[in-house]
């Protein structure tokens, strides 16, 4: 089905449903995101976030409902479709064997990336691993390995970003790092989860809050502050202060 | 076409730089194989009198191991990382990856079954005439194709469903068995200058079959 690419939202989703057995990992999710639009996904464990960006990302197929990137159904075998998406997820999908600038030509070649040479250098440098590129990602820690995974998802520049718990395990000075990367994607639609609530707030213009597969908010978050941000969150999720201390 | 050519290659070329340098699937069946023959050589060459028979079987069970765990291997290098994740958002035919696969776990079987043909010559006197080698080799290369046409379709089955690796050669070997049978029937032939259209047209078809099954399939096997 192809539809109108400038008027149509980056994503879409129509009913999106995935099921595992009995268990509904995501019910009936319908909602459109807007070109160049950050919005964050939010809930706690088991709420479907990671289940619903591999939906998007087209590496796990719906039980039920449809993806659209802009305007055209999203099936797993649109390859066209597939070049305008990039991943982070919490794997890096990259290959020890090989040193990361041989890990990011190899992803270029299959996205046809034009110019590898000189594209491969260009995220390097984005990314800040030009100094590293010769060595194997298996040598970095894990916060280089997020930025080189970074690298990996933008190398065919695509116009859609999904990004799945990008500050996993980073430490602050890391975290910074992969915050001004992701700054300079303004252009770009992105999609992230995150339980780092200030992260999400600094990064994100809109919330979806889930909880056990279902959406129970959609709210702009620009005018809010940290801490509004945080109580709107915990009323969504029907999480009281004392609940929350405790679990931290 | 000229996509799915350059992703297969891709892939393959991908493969076999990181064998190149970690050297795992080959070193350890390498290793196998020879401690096959050697086993072989001990055990078997005052027994029976004909090395043929006793270089067939070592040839053979090494080719069993090494497609086995070429197959265990090239999948698994996927699994690490989710390297499979980065294939699967690549905008190339999924078809192509499994190709891909399939045509490196045969080149690394290929490799340990000429490294087993040379140490059965030298450690067990098995000598196939000049004019079968090249027909063997050929049917090897075949048999590897096909042993790693459903070798790359079950190791992925495991690997997706989490089942342990020994399960694998459970799941694998009666899948290969018209392969084994045509090969083990195709070396004698082949020495012996008996006709070798029946095992032949087995091997060919049997092989073409699973090849064009796994890339039907590959696509549900390989998505969660």
């Amino acid at each position: 089905m192809e539809g109108d690419d400038t008027a149509a939202p980056a994503i879409r989703t129509a009913n999106l449903t995935k099921e595992y057995g009995q268990f509904v990992s995501v019910a009936d999710l319908s909602v459109e995101i807007d070109p160049g639009e950050t919005v964050g996904l939010f809930g706690p464990n088991g709420a479907g976030k990671t289940t619903i960006l591999r939906m998007l990302a087209g590496l796990t197929r719906p039980s039920d409902g449809s993806v659209f990137v802009h305007g055209t159904e999203f099936e797993p075998h649109d390859q066209h479709l597939r070049s305008r998406i990039g991943v982070v997820t919490h794997d890096s999908m990259l290959y020890d064997g090989l040193t990361a600038r041989e890990n990011l030509r190899f992803h270029a070649r299959l996205h046809g990336v034009d110019d590898i040479e000189d594209r491969t250098e260009e995220v390097l440098d984005t990314v800040g691993l030009t100094r590293r590129a010769s060595r194997r990602p298996g040598a970095f820690s894990h916060g280089l390995r997020k930025r080189l995974s970074l690298a990996r998802a933008l190398l065919h520049d695509p116009d859609v970003l999904l990004l799945d718990e990008p500050y996993t395990g980073l430490d602050q000075r890391a975290g910074a790092d992969l915050a001004a990367a992701l700054d300079d994607l303004e252009d770009k639609t992105v999609v992230l989860t995150t339980h780092g609530l200030e992260q999400g707030l600094y990064h994100c213009s809109r919330a979806l809050v889930l909880d056990a597969g279902r959406l129970e908010a959609d709210f702009a978050t620009r005018s809010l502050s940290s801490d509004e941000f945080e109580a709107r969150y915990r009323r969504t999720i029907g999480l009281d202060p004392e609940e929350v201390a405790i679990s931290e | 076409m000229t996509g799915f050519l350059s992703a297969v290659y891709n892939v393959v070329r991908k493969d076999l730089l990181v064998e190149a340098r970690t050297k795992q699937v080959t070193t350890t069946a390498t290793v196998f194989a020879l401690l096959v023959v050697l086993a072989f050589a001990f055990s078997f060459v005052k027994t029976f009198a004909d090395p043929r028979l006793v270089g067939r079987g070592a040839l053979w069970i090494a080719f069993v191991f090494a497609g086995t765990l070429g197959a265990t291997k090239t999948v698994g290098m996927e699994a690490d990382n989710a390297a499979i994740d980065g294939l699967l958002l690549a905008p190339i035919d999924r078809s192509a990856i499994y190709v891909g696969k399939v045509l490196s776990t045969a080149v690394f079987v290929v490799v340990v079954d000429l490294v087993t043909l040379a140490a059965s010559i030298v450690f067990l006197g098995y000598a196939p005439a000049p004019d079968i080698v090249l027909p063997l080799v050929g049917v090897l290369v075949v048999a590897a194709v096909g042993f790693s046409a459903v070798g790359v379709i079950v190791s992925t089955l495991t690997h997706q469903s989490a089942l342990d690796e020994l399960v694998l050669p459970v799941l694998l070997v009666p899948l290969v068995v018209p392969i084994l049978l045509a090969g083990v029937e195709l070396s004698d032939a082949l020495a012996s200058g008996r006709p070798t259209g029946t095992w032949l047209r087995l091997l060919g078809a049997y092989s073409g079959v699973v090849f064009l099954a796994g890339i039907a399939t590959f696509d549900y096997v390989v998505e969660g």
